[in-house]
Formats: C-alpha cells, structure tokens, sequence
C-alpha cells in the first residue's frame, strides 16, 4: 500500500499526458491572448487616428510634382506629444535682441523635448543691432553640433520692418494711452510671423520671448500634458535684495472681472485696455498674484487675458483662426486680445500660478535713478570713513587724550557738587537773627513789604 | 526532454513579451533632466520634407510686395478652394485661367464626409494629370496643398438644406474654419495675393487674377452670377447668385443694435429684412467693367485678397463678429484693421447650377 501510493514512477506516469494537455492549454491561451491584444491594439490605434476609412490619396513626385495631402486629423496635438512625435512649432518675436540671444540659445539646447520635433521661426524686426548677424551664427553652430540629437527640425528666419510706432504724442496726457498702438504693432509682428511658418502638419505653436532668465529645461512637457488649447505659466522677475528680491512680472495673464467689463462698457470701439495702470482700474484677478512657492505647480486657474512670455497652444487653435488681434478686439490687442478670441471661439485658456519661468532684471528709470543714489551713497561712505580715519591720526598726534584721568577723576568732583549725596551735617543757627534790628547804628532798606 | 520542455515554457513567456511590446511600443528611453519617457526617433519617422542641408532658410518679406502688374513682378498668387464636390467644369476653367502657372500655388481643403472622399478622388486624379512630371505639354502649378479638415462637417449638402436659414450660422461656421485652417497653413513668405475661389465657379474671364489684381485694392470681389433657362421667356439668362457682396444700410445698422452678443445677420432671407444695396442688384450690362464701388460685406465665391491683409490677421470669423460671420466678418475685420473693401458689380464670375 504504501508502495502504491508513495512510487513516484506510478504518480508520474499517470500525470504525464494531464501535464502535457496543461503546457498546450496554456499556450492556446497566450495565442489567444495575443490575438486579442493585436485586435485591442488596432483598435486603440484606429480610436485614436479616428476614421481610418477616409480615402487617403498618395501624391509622390513620380505622380504629381510639387503636391502635398495631409489630414488635419493627424495633427491635433496630444497630451504626450514628445513620446507621440507630435511637431511644435516655435515662435520667437526679435527685436534688438543680440544680447539676450545666447542666453536663450542656451536654454534651446537644454530642451528636452526631441529637438528633431521643433521647427523654429524668428521674425527679426526693427532691429538697430545685430541680431540677423548674431543669431545666424548661433543658429550655424547649433545645427553644426556634433551630437545629431541637438539638432533641429526645420529653421525658418524672416524679415519683416513694421516702422516706428506712431502717435507717441499720446503719451503727453496719458503715459499708458501710448501702449495701444504699440501693441498693436507688437500683434502684427506676431500675426506675420505665425500666418508664414504655420504648416498643416504642426500640432502645437509654442511663443517664447527671449528675455527669459530662468526656465526648466521640461517647459514644453510640463505646459503639454495639461492638454489645453492654451496655456501659460506665471511669469515672475528676480530683483536686487534692495528692492524685495522678486517680483510679478507678467500682469496680462487675468481672469475677466465686473469691473473689467463695465470699464470695457464705457469705453470707445477702438480703446484698448491695459492692465497694470492706475487708469484702467479693473480689479481683475492676476495669475501672477495668485502664487504661493510652495503651490503645486500642476494647479490651473482658468484665464481671460494671456501674456506673451511663454504660450503653449494646440495648432489648431491658429490653424481655425485665432490670432493676435492688432485691432481693439472686445477693447483688448495683441496677447490679451488672443486670450479673448480663443475664448470666444470655445477653447480653453488656462494660467498656472505655481509654475513659475523668470523673466531678466531690467531695471526701470526709476530704479536707475534709485541705483544712481546708492552708488552715489556708496562713494560718499567711503570718503567719509577715510577722511574718519586721517582725521583720529591727526588728533592722536596733536592732542594729549585726558579721557582716562578724566574717568577717574569725574565721580571725585561731581561728589562735591551733589548735595543729596554729600554726608556732612549743616546746622544752622538762627537764635541772633532777631537781634539784628536790634542794633543801634544799623538801617534797613527803604523798603516795606506791604505796599 | 528538457530542451523539449523549456521550449514548451518558452512560448507563453515569449507570447507575452510580444503583447507586450505590441502594446507598449518598444523602445522608450529617458533624459536625467526631465521626468518623462520619451522615444527613440527613428528616421522615416519624420514628415517628408526637402530641407537644406543644416535645415535654415532666410525670407526677407519687407521685399514682397502686391502690385498691379502681379505677373510682370512674378508675384505669387495663392489659390484657394474649400472642395466640398469636385466639378469638371471648375477644374477647366482654372485650367484656363492665364496667369504664370509657375506663379500659382492651389489650395485645397476638403470636408470630413463622404463626399468629401469623392471629391478628393476625382481631385487626386485630375492634379496627378496636370503635375505628373512626364506630362511636359502643360506647365505645372508651383505648389498643390489638399488638406482634410480635422472635424465632422454637417452631413447635409442638398441646396435647399444649405440654404435653410436656422443651420446657416452653424454651417458658416464650419465654413469659416476650413477657409481659416487652408488658409494659415498654405499662406508662406512667397505668397502676395491670396484668390478666394468657390468649387462651384465654373466660367470666369481667362484673365481673372490680372483684372482683379489690376485693381490694386486690398480686397476686391467679382460679382457672382448663374446661367439658367427663364421658362417664361423661354430663353438662356442669368441672375444674381452671390447675396454676400452689399453695402451696410440704416436698417442693417439697427438691427444689428437690437441683436444679442451671439446672434448674426445674413443677407437673402426674409427673416431679416436689412434693405443692405447689394452688389448682385447693381449689374449694369452696359456699363463699365472696371466700375468699382465700395462695400461692407463681401462673400467668398470669388475673391481677391492682398496677401498682407491675412498676415495682418484678417480672417473667416466663426464667431459673431459685429453680429457677421465667415466672409462677411472677413470684410468687417479687414475694415478694422484699416483696410478697403471693394466689389466689382459689372465684372461678371458663373456660378454653377444645380
């Protein structure tokens, strides 16, 4: 009995073919398995490419010359564009920007989005400096680089002169009357420069200034996987420690108020409001107002007005007519102006107040002047300290310094003079005061007290 | 036996690491600088393009210019179509059209349906016969773009539902960012004068682009007619087509002040009387043909547009702009951007007839 159950040669045998039918059972499944995942993953793919019966024709230069189809389907732009390969765009406004080119260069390099995904476009405008020359050069050596990987897509410069900005004379009787027609100009700039470099096939435009100091190499993937049409960070200014240290920089990225509209209400067809002046009182939430350092920079505020600092926006937003208006839009240009359109056209436009880029330093004229008197300040100090110093040699020299004794000496004689610390005794004896007028000889003054 | 064996193991283990990769796509990597994965590029996976070698080009647009004599400067002219049903009758007759064809870049959008599939069949035949580079008799258009809007478009093409005045405003709002979608994608640092040109304009004047441009005005509309047979005279004739092109009016004007935020007005329904003069009424077969006049909304059918017009950031509002949509918000916001608009109404363009 105990042969019969403990023989292992018995257990074996009668297992083996049970055992082989389990190895081939399992193996059916996992065909199966992958059969259904082939047909899972045809069918997310055909869910996310959406219809796929749509007739694609197929133009090469064999059949036709100079012929291109895209489906804008494809190009919507996802939430994980960089994995994806989803095309950016880059916008990139100049305006006698040489010397803030190599700063920005520096952070282009940086970027980890795939740079073989980016197509850049610089309108270099109204420049006085070099700015075509040096950003030629740096775009040269960046494309020159030895590792493939930092090189980018396509590389678009334009050239285009706006002119001078008119009606300065504005600015006699309202300092912010002039920003108006400024912007205005500012909003054709942009408008040029996206209508040329715009192809079917970008699923997002990014716009970047670059006078941006600091950044996170990550900014496109960190404004991307929040999936909105239209998105911008909170644009802050680092300052010296004499003036708070930091500071908003950005004040037209807001949320539409009652007051800004009753303002906008009020006003002519052609005014353009601007934020951050006292005469335009809108009492409008600012994005960057809302910060709090240790926010979670994922939190969004949704937005009326942007700024132009740093935008992330879908492609298409562009591509079904967005843009920067270089008229009064809704009493609103340029950036605020976008931020109006787009809400009007239905997408979303979206701040993040912890999620911070900073802006460069550039001191206003009032910093100037202030920077002025501290130097100014700082020199005088100095003289004063030397002058100090030569003064005590010379007093050294000439004078004979009695301090010490005179410490010593002070209590000694101060004690003489102060009676409530004196020890002495005074009595005093007034028994012979009434034999005064006693004496014979002696007369008193004329003088009677009672008169 | 155990090889045997560890093969029988092999399978399942190797079925699943495919489902895997299937699934997860393979080959993703990561940056020490930033959190997220990222994937290999690989070299088809980038869009066909020529580019030069280190992938930089320079334009200087303060040299591009839109003048009278567009085809003596060699000025490009940028032809767009939003191709909803492709007509022999359009196709030849662009054909035909005589301005430097090297000059012309085509544009095309066509919608998300199921015409739109026909469309772009018989179109995709009719380019590959024109730029098909062993075709040597006929000169080849600079540049063909045919794109596919990216939405849903409203099903329904018949004439009578086109037409119908409730699904107006959505339907010419669909139509405003196919034209804004074809447009900002097609319009490039060559480009100087951008043709509005319906698929349904089958006869026009050979010299169409060198009359308009001739004109010299930042936008111009031909005035848009069909052929028919009049029944009751028992004779060919022709009528106004396009009610699009008209002059703003009093009345247009108060109506407008009495309309909500998102509500528009459209010319040629009895629902809203405007009593706006429009460029259709004013055809005079004796008269002029280089007769201009001034007007405050205009239609798409065909159009000539300085290119900087578009740079400037006019463009087919989807919105109500000023209570007008689509072309006629074109018109308005052209006007605000400090721009004139101008109609030709003796100049006659055919439209094609159900």
């Amino acid at each position: 009995m105990e042969a019969q159950l403990g023989s292992p040669k018995l257990f074996r045998h009668s297992t083996k073919p049970h055992k082989q039918r389990n190895y081939l059972y399992v193996g059916f499944v996992a065909v199966g398995l992958l059969i259904i995942g082939i047909a899972v993953y045809i069918v997310s793919a055909v869910l996310q490419t959406g219809d796929i019966f749509r007739y694609t024709p197929s133009f090469d230069p064999s059949s036709a010359q100079e012929t291109v189809f895209y489906d804008l389907k494809d190009y919507m732009g996802h939430s994980d564009g960089w994995y994806r390969g989803d095309q950016i765009l880059i916008c990139v406004p100049l305006r006698d920007a040489a010397d803030h080119l190599p700063m920005f260069f520096g952070h282009l390099r940086n970027m980890t989005y795939p740079h073989a995904l980016m197509d850049l476009a610089f309108l270099v405008s109204d420049s006085s400096d070099d700015t075509m020359g040096t950003l030629k050069q740096h775009l040269e050596e960046l494309q020159a680089d030895k590792d493939p990987n930092m090189h980018f897509g396509q590389i678009e410069i334009y050239e285009k002169d706006f002119g001078q900005v008119i009606g300065q004379g504005f600015s006699d009787r309202h300092g912010f009357a002039a920003q108006g027609p400024r912007r205005q100009m500012m909003a054709r700039a942009r408008n040029w420069l996206s209508s040329v470099a715009l192809k079917p096939y970008h699923s997002w435009v990014y716009w970047r200034d670059v006078d941006v100091e600091t950044v996170a190499p990550t900014i496109i993937e960190d404004l991307m996987h929040h999936d909105k049409e239209v998105i911008v960070p909170n644009v802050w200014r680092p300052l010296p420690e004499w003036l708070g240290n930091q500071q908003p920089y950005d004040l037209n990225s807001w949320q539409e108020s009652d007051g800004g509209l009753q303002l906008a209400n009020s006003l002519d067809e052609n005014a353009v409001i601007v934020e951050g002046y006292v005469e335009y009182a809108t009492w409008r939430p600012h994005l960057a107002y809302l910060r709090d350092p240790y926010g979670d920079p994922d939190t969004e505020m949704v937005l009326d007005g942007i700024g132009g600092v740093s935008i992330l926006s879908k492609a298409f937003v562009f591509k079904s007519g967005a843009h920067f208006p270089a008229f009064a839009f809704e009493k609103h240009a340029e950036t605020e102006g976008f931020g109006k359109m787009c809400k009007r056209m239905g997408y979303s436009v979206i701040g993040l107040p912890h999620y911070v880029i900073w802006h460069i330093y550039e001191p206003s004229n009032d910093d100037l002047k202030h920077m002025e008197w501290m130097a100014q300040e700082e020199t005088r100090q100095q003289r004063e300290q030397s002058q100090q110093k030569q003064y005590d040699r010379v007093y050294q020299a000439g004078f004979l310094d009695v301090k010490e004794n005179w410490d010593e000496e002070k209590p000694m004689i101060l004690r003489n003079t102060d009676s409530s610390r004196g020890s002495r005794k005074i009595d005093v004896v007034w028994e012979d005061v009434d034999t005064f007028n006693a004496q014979p000889n002696s007369k008193l003054a004329d003088f009677d007290p009672a008169v | 036996m155990i090889a045997f064996k560890q093969v029988r193991y092999l399978v399942p283990l190797l079925a699943l690491i495919g489902l895997v990769w299937l699934i997860f796509g393979g080959s993703s990597t990561s940056k020490p600088n930033s959190p997220y994965t990222y994937k290999k590029i690989k070299k088809n996976d980038a869009i066909p393009r020529n580019l030069p070698a280190d992938h930089i080009s320079h334009y200087d647009l303060n040299k591009l210019a839109s003048t009278p004599m567009a085809a003596y400067n060699k000025e490009r002219v940028l032809i767009l179509t939003p191709l909803a049903k492709f007509l022999d009758g359009y196709w030849d007759n662009l054909l035909k059209l005589s301005y430097p064809r090297e000059q012309i870049e085509l544009g095309f959008i066509v919608p998300r349906t199921a015409d739109g599939d026909a469309a772009l069949r018989k179109l995709e035949v009719a380019v590959k016969q024109v730029q098909n580079p062993k075709n040597t008799k006929e000169p080849k258009f600079a540049k063909v773009t045919i794109l596919r809007q990216d939405n849903e478009a409203l099903e329904s093409q018949s004439e009578k539902d086109r037409h119908a005045f409730k699904i107006q405003k959505e339907r010419r709002a669909q139509m405003a960012v196919a034209r804004n979608s074809l447009l900002f994608t097609t319009i490039g640092p060559y480009t100087s004068w951008v043709l509005w040109l319906d698929a349904d304009i089958v006869e026009s004047p050979r010299t169409l682009i060198q009359d308009l441009v001739s004109h010299d005005k930042p936008v111009i509309a031909a005035n848009c007619y069909q052929r028919y047979y009049d029944n009751d005279k028992k004779e060919d004739a022709i009528r106004p087509y396009d009610f699009n092109n008209w002059i703003e009016s009093d009345e247009g004007l108060r109506i407008a002040s009495t309309l909500g935020d998102d509500e528009i007005i459209v010319e040629g329904y009895a629902e809203i009387a405007s009593y706006r003069p429009l460029m259709g009424h004013f055809y005079d077969p004796n008269g002029d043909v280089n007769t201009e006049m001034q007007l405050d909304g205009v239609g798409g059918t065909c159009l000539m547009v300085k290119a900087d017009v578009h740079r400037d950031g006019a463009m087919f509002p989807s919105f109500p702009f000023y209570h007008l949509i689509e072309t006629e918000g074109f018109a308005k916001m052209a006007k605000r951007l400090g721009y004139e608009v101008f109609g030709l109404p003796n100049y006659l363009v055919y439209h094609f007839n159900e």
